[in-house]
Order: structure tokens, then sequence, then C-alpha cells
């Protein structure tokens, strides 16, 4: 009887929190794009013409490594920069997301998770209809194989882990350190550059590699592109590896938030 | 039958003016050896209170008291640091209308993310889209952003969807004087209307007569305790003569 009553609560629970992302999602996204043209498109324009600009500079230099092939450059330029776009935007803004709401969370009860949760789903809905497609048909036609196209959900499920985690660190740490936004460019900065995005990773010094596997980021590169680029089947010990330390990466989100979500409301 | 239950209820709050909310300045103040743990105060000391069902609770004490504090915890927006907090029934929080609209998406946009976030689902929502904006006289803005909407404007249809329908619990913290004159007496009909059913209304507000007219019960806050709770003109009439000014009131 009481387990019962226990479990409707939770379904409810989960219903509300739902809607509570659904109604959240479509005001951001609204306010994000009511009345220009190109609407969520604009979100390709960044990681197009960053790919343009990485190949007209590097591209030459660096096609060697790319079996003697600009566009395969071309190629992994971008999917590396819809990746890093990806976590840079979706993290950045669920940085404020919990102060920006702190006057809405002294009015109404609310779960403060939902608010980094709903810039992170933000960013997947732009990601679904922007990039996805482009890579899905990209992936199709380097490898002919459906089981390819399949397995292009792992490393965007794990980068979506890796953002929501970083997401709670970083909207937690906000709540507490106002001057937060200039480290996290930092931050971001940092990974980006160490992410083999526009230079192949053989190019990195023997000594200087071990530091760059501590990128969360890299093992979901590394994935995506073997997975879109390569033209062979998924590599499953790569799927794998991004997606454990990607659950990794969200554990610590949410234990970090769990730990100091009661001292939220003196601060806000 | 008791709707509300508080036991013992303590709340600490962080004093915020000497928190540095600066990284740099911590970081540096760990390495220096001289950070210290946020200092903390009082806000509520020890409140047991205990609600029926349809009382009408009236909540008087002079600024920074806890009166707000109380409300807060009651609607589940603090958590006490110690002691419980029973609440059944649902709440319509009503503290400040208009905190959780986005000025630049529509008026029907904002209806729909208002009513989610106090505790409605979307489906009902939609289907109160149109007696709210009929109480709110906007039935002509429904697509216009609420940034292009008067104060008034707001406050008329902040108050509409909290009152859309009507709850067990209504919390009122200095909220009656809503839009003009017409309006202002279409919400006073309708906070009445709560008024004379079953529902358990919690007010905070200044205005002593306005609490005496229409509180059953007045709790009398003071310094986050509870100074005494019971008959408004007998409490509201003590909370005068200790501030000193009996001859205001009657």
């Amino acid at each position: 009887m009481t387990l019962s009553i226990k479990k409707k609560l939770d379904r409810l629970q989960i219903q509300r929190y739902w809607e509570l992302l659904q109604v959240l999602v479509g005001r951001n996204l609204k306010v994000r794009y009511r009345g220009s043209f190109l609407g969520v498109y604009w979100s390709l324009l960044n990681p197009l013409i960053m790919t343009g600009l990485y190949t007209a500079i590097f591209g030459a230099s660096f096609a060697s490594y790319y079996n003697n092939s600009i566009l395969n450059y071309v190629l992994a330029a971008f999917t590396g920069l819809v990746v890093i776009n990806f976590f840079s935007a979706s993290t950045s803004q669920a940085l404020s997301s919990i102060v920006n709401s702190g006057a809405l969370l002294n009015k109404i009860r609310l779960p403060a998770s939902i608010f980094p949760v709903s810039m992170i789903a933000a960013n997947l809905f732009q990601l679904a209809v922007g990039a996805f497609p482009l890579l899905i048909i990209m992936t199709f036609l380097n490898s002919k194989s459906l089981v390819n196209v399949l397995a292009l959900f792992f490393p965007f499920i794990s980068l979506v882990l890796v953002s929501t985690g970083v997401g709670f660190v970083t909207s937690t740490l906000y709540v507490f350190f106002r001057d937060l936004p200039y480290f996290y460019e930092l931050v971001v900065f940092v990974l980006s550059l160490s992410s083999p995005i526009f230079y192949p990773a053989e190019i990195v010094p023997r000594q200087v590699k071990p530091f760059l596997k501590l990128n969360p980021l890299s093992p979901i590169i590394e994935s995506l592109r073997q997975i879109a680029l390569s033209g062979k089947p998924p590599n499953l010990d790569l799927m794998v590896s991004a997606l454990i330390s990607a659950i990794i990466v969200l554990l610590l989100g949410l234990l970090c938030f769990k730990l100091w979500r009661h001292q939220f409301m003196d601060l806000l | 039958m008791e709707i509300i239950r508080l036991d013992k209820v303590s709340l600490w709050r962080r004093t915020q003016e000497e928190f540095s909310y600066d990284l740099k300045k911590t970081f540096l103040s760990v390495l220096e050896g001289k950070y210290r743990n946020p200092s903390k105060n009082l806000v509520l000391d020890r409140i047991d209170l205990s609600i029926n069902s349809g009382e009408k609770v009236g909540i008087i004490g002079s600024n920074g008291s806890g009166k707000s504090t109380l409300l807060k915890i009651i609607c589940g927006i603090l958590q006490p640091t110690d002691g419980s907090v029973k609440v059944r029934g649902e709440i319509a929080p009503l503290i400040e209308l208009g905190a959780g609209f986005d000025t630049e998406i529509s008026v029907m946009d904002n209806i729909l993310l208002y009513g989610v976030l106090i505790g409605f689902s979307r489906t009902e929502m939609k289907e109160r889209i149109r007696s709210i904006l009929e109480f709110a006289e906007l039935e002509d803005y429904i697509f216009v952003p609420v940034k292009a909407l008067s104060s008034g404007m707001v406050a008329r249809l902040g108050f509409a969807i909290a009152t859309d329908v009507q709850p067990d619990i209504l919390i009122l913290d200095e909220v009656l004087s809503v839009g003009d004159e017409s309006f202002q007496n279409k919400s006073k009909k309708r906070i009445e209307n709560f008024w004379n059913k079953n529902t358990t209304i919690l007010v905070v507000s200044h205005n002593l007569n306005f609490i005496k007219d229409t509180c059953n019960q007045v709790l009398w806050l003071n310094k986050g305790k509870i100074q005494v709770i019971g008959n408004s003109e007998q409490v509201i009439q003590d909370y005068l003569q200790s501030v000193g000014k009996n001859n205001i009131i009657n």
C-alpha cells in the first residue's frame, strides 16, 4: 500500500520533471530564435565557418596525415568542431542557469537541477535538427552501412552525459563563485585545444600524449570519427571507453550537485 | 483536519554580506590560511505550528522577523535546518506575482510556462488559457510578448493564472492590490470566494485592519520566534501595544 503510493509519487515527480523540461526548453529556444530567419540552423554556421577557416589554413599541410585528402581533413575538423561546440555552448549556458533562476527558486518550489538540464536539452535539440542529420548522411556515404549510422548515437550519448555532468559542476560552482565564467572560458579553451580537432593526433609529442588522454572529449571525438569517417565497422572498444568515461564524469557532477544543493538557497 | 504542521522548525541562514563570491579571493584566503567558515544567523527559532484546513491565519511582525521565510518553509522552497514540516494538499504560491514570466515570449506561452512552474500540467493549462485570459482581460494580447504589456497587466495575468483553480492552501504575501480599481474588485471577489470555501489561507500583511477583518487567527513573529498565536483582535492589540502605537487602530 505505502509502496504503491510511493511509486505513484515517484511517477508524478518524473512526470512533473518532464513537463518542466518541456516548457523550459521551449522557452529557451523561442527566446533564442525568435524572429531569426534561419532559426536553429544558425547553430550550424559556427562549425561550418570554422571548418572552412581551419581547412584554408591547415588543410594543405596536414592533408598527408589524412590519406592525402583535403576532404578527409574537412570532415575530421567538422566532426571535432561539432563535439567541442556542443560541449562549450551547453556547459557555459548551464553555468549561469541556476543563478539566473535564483529569483524563481526563491518563489516557487522547483527542482534546481532542472535548469542546467534544460540548457543541455535545448542544445541537444539544436544538435538533433542541425548537425546530426549531416553526420548521418556523412556516415552513410562513408560506410554504406546502417550499423554505423546506429552506432553514431553512442558518441553523442556520451557527449550529452559528459556535458550534463560538467554542467552540474559549473552551475553549482557559479552559485558560490561569481567570477567563474572567466576561469571557465580558459578551461574550455584548454579542452578544445587539447582535443585533436584541427590537427592530427599524430603530431603531438609522445611525452605530452598521456596528458591529452585526460580530456574526456578526446575518446568521444575519436569514436565519432572512427564511426563516421573510417568506413570500417564501429569499433566497440572506442564506443565503450567513451561511454564509461562519460558516465564517470556525470556521476562526479551529480555528486557535486547533491553535496552542495542545500547551500544554494542562502546565496541566491 | 490538520493540513499544515511544523514541529520545532529552526532555520539557520548564511549572512550574505560577509560572503565572498570571488573564486580568486577565496582561493587566496585559503592559501593564506585566513579562510573562515561563513557566519550564520538563526532566522527561525523552534517554530511549532499547526493549522487545520479552512483556517485563515494572518502573520504579523516587524520587518525581518521571519514572516516571508516562514511562508517559504511552508511552501517547501526552503528546507529547515532542524525540525519537520508536513503539508497536505496543493499550495498556490502567491509570493510576488509574475516572478515566473519570461518577458520575451508571448502571453500564451507564458501562461503555459508559469502554470507548469507552479505545478499544473501542460494539458491542464491549455484547457484553461481561455478562462485565464478572460479573467485577466487580456484576450486581445494572446500572441503579444509580455514585455509589451503594462506592469498592471502583468500583475493581472499572474493573479489570474495562480488563482484560476481553487488551491487547498493559498498563500498571500502582500499581493492584494493588483491592477486598477475594477480589477481590484474582481480579484477581491475571487479571494473572498476562496475565503468562504474551505481553502486554508495564510496572509502576510502590514495592513493590520485587513488581517483583523479577514483572519480568525493571528501569528505574531518576533525575531524568528512565535511571540504569540491566537485570536486576531487580541494578538493585534498586544502587537500594537508592544510597538507603542496603540491608538492608531480603532
